[in-house]
């Protein structure tokens, strides 16, 4: 089974760039200069594979696109890797190049940080900026590990509340 | 709409906890399903805004410290001094077992995710001091030392990078301007790299948190 590839190309790139986009950024830090031409490498891999016939509809198109996006990011680390002295450090926190998009939303979810009640506040401190595990948490809060999740679920719920245009 | 299972892994995958083989599945699903994808970029964007904002949530240092006092003086009420050496001599048994005995056992080589389909399998490092909270800023940091020709690479973080050096010994004195800049009261963690003589990466510690106490 073929995919109807033609009229399918813009719909394509419009699904996955920013999911090719994402994995790229994470694997080789947001501030990588290079990222974005790998993302756009990919993306042309990815049509020329399908123009070509490689996709056969062995798995999901979801997992073809995602082999290709991996293999490329591998080769580009192992490249990388021969002329630096230091593996690249993972960096998982950097402040990209934000696009306006995620910049407001940082907004958002600042303004809903600073009206969050002391308890919410508390607990998305330790589990994602000191990175406890919710059973860290819940020992150092004195409650239980179901609890820590409740509040963790509820704050992100309030946040995302915020951010809901 | 009934949640996919593949949700609860968006925490781990963004704060890097996930195993190798999570990790990649994890992947794949979010290149099949749009709903998760969403949702992991919506998640990404409040860790990353938490990461760069902890002052946001810091605030209420001071409930934190006054609960920390309170269940201190209710563990004072209770115990007597007999109690309280049985228990620190407790403590110091499970510290040397935690500390000492542990990590002699069958620790997991950790992997080093070079890149995401060659894992390479390294040895671990042991942190020595500090790895526990501090009562002053530690002058210098030990870890154990694992054969000749290493190059060592320290890194002292506050949420982000405080400071970073290389050395060929097992030890190293902190200079007094990064002293300057550490602070009682706060939580501070680290970790050390090794390379070998060409420069590859060998082995890593893990990341130890450490909090100097507030005088």
């Amino acid at each position: 089974m073929r995919p109807r590839v033609d009229e399918d190309i813009q719909e394509l790139m419009v699904r996955y760039r920013p999911i090719i986009a994402f994995r790229v950024r994470k694997a080789l830090g947001a501030q990588n200069t290079d990222c974005e031409d790998l993302v756009s490498e990919i993306l042309s891999q990815v049509l020329e594979k399908l123009q070509t016939g490689e996709f056969r509809g062995d798995s999901s198109l979801g997992t073809f696109v995602y082999t290709i996006t991996s293999r490329r990011i591998v080769d580009y680390i192992r490249e990388k890797t021969k002329v630096m002295k230091y593996a690249p450090e993972p960096a998982p926190f950097p402040d990209p190049q934000e696009t306006l998009e995620v910049a407001e939303m940082s907004e958002k979810v600042k303004r809903a940080l600073s009206r969050l009640k002391p308890k919410y506040r508390e607990v998305l401190y330790l589990y994602y900026y000191q990175e406890l595990s919710r059973e860290e948490v819940a020992r150092h809060l004195g409650v239980s590990t179901r609890k820590v999740s409740e509040l963790v679920n509820y704050a992100l719920k309030l946040i995302r509340k915020e951010l809901k245009p | 709409m009934s949640k996919c299972k593949f949700e609860d892994l968006i925490d781990g995958y963004l704060l890097n906890k996930l195993s190798e083989r999570d990790k990649e599945a994890f992947e794949e699903h979010y290149f099949n399903c749009s709903s998760c994808f969403e949702k992991l970029q919506e998640r990404d964007v409040i860790i990353r805004t938490i990461k760069n904002n902890p002052a946001l949530l810091e605030e209420k240092e001071e409930t934190r410290s006054s609960v920390l006092a309170g269940l201190r003086r209710e563990v004072a009420s209770f115990l007597t001094v007999r109690q309280l050496a049985f228990a620190g001599v407790t403590a110091l048994l499970v510290m040397i077992i935690v500390f000492a005995v542990l990590p002699r056992g069958q620790a997991p080589a950790p992997n080093f995710f070079l890149t995401d389909e060659e894992t390479v399998r390294g040895s671990s490092i042991t942190l020595i001091s500090p790895v526990i909270d501090m009562n002053q800023i530690p002058s210098s940091f030990e870890w154990k030392k694992l054969g000749e020709n290493i190059e060592y690479q320290i890194s002292i973080f506050n949420g982000k990078v405080l400071w970073k050096a290389t050395t060929r010994e097992n030890r190293i004195t902190l200079p007094d301007e990064v002293k300057a800049k550490m602070v009682p009261g706060e939580k501070y963690s680290w970790q050390v790299k090794a390379f070998g003589p060409d420069g590859t990466l060998i082995a890593v510690s893990s990341r130890v948190q450490f909090k100097i106490s507030a005088k």
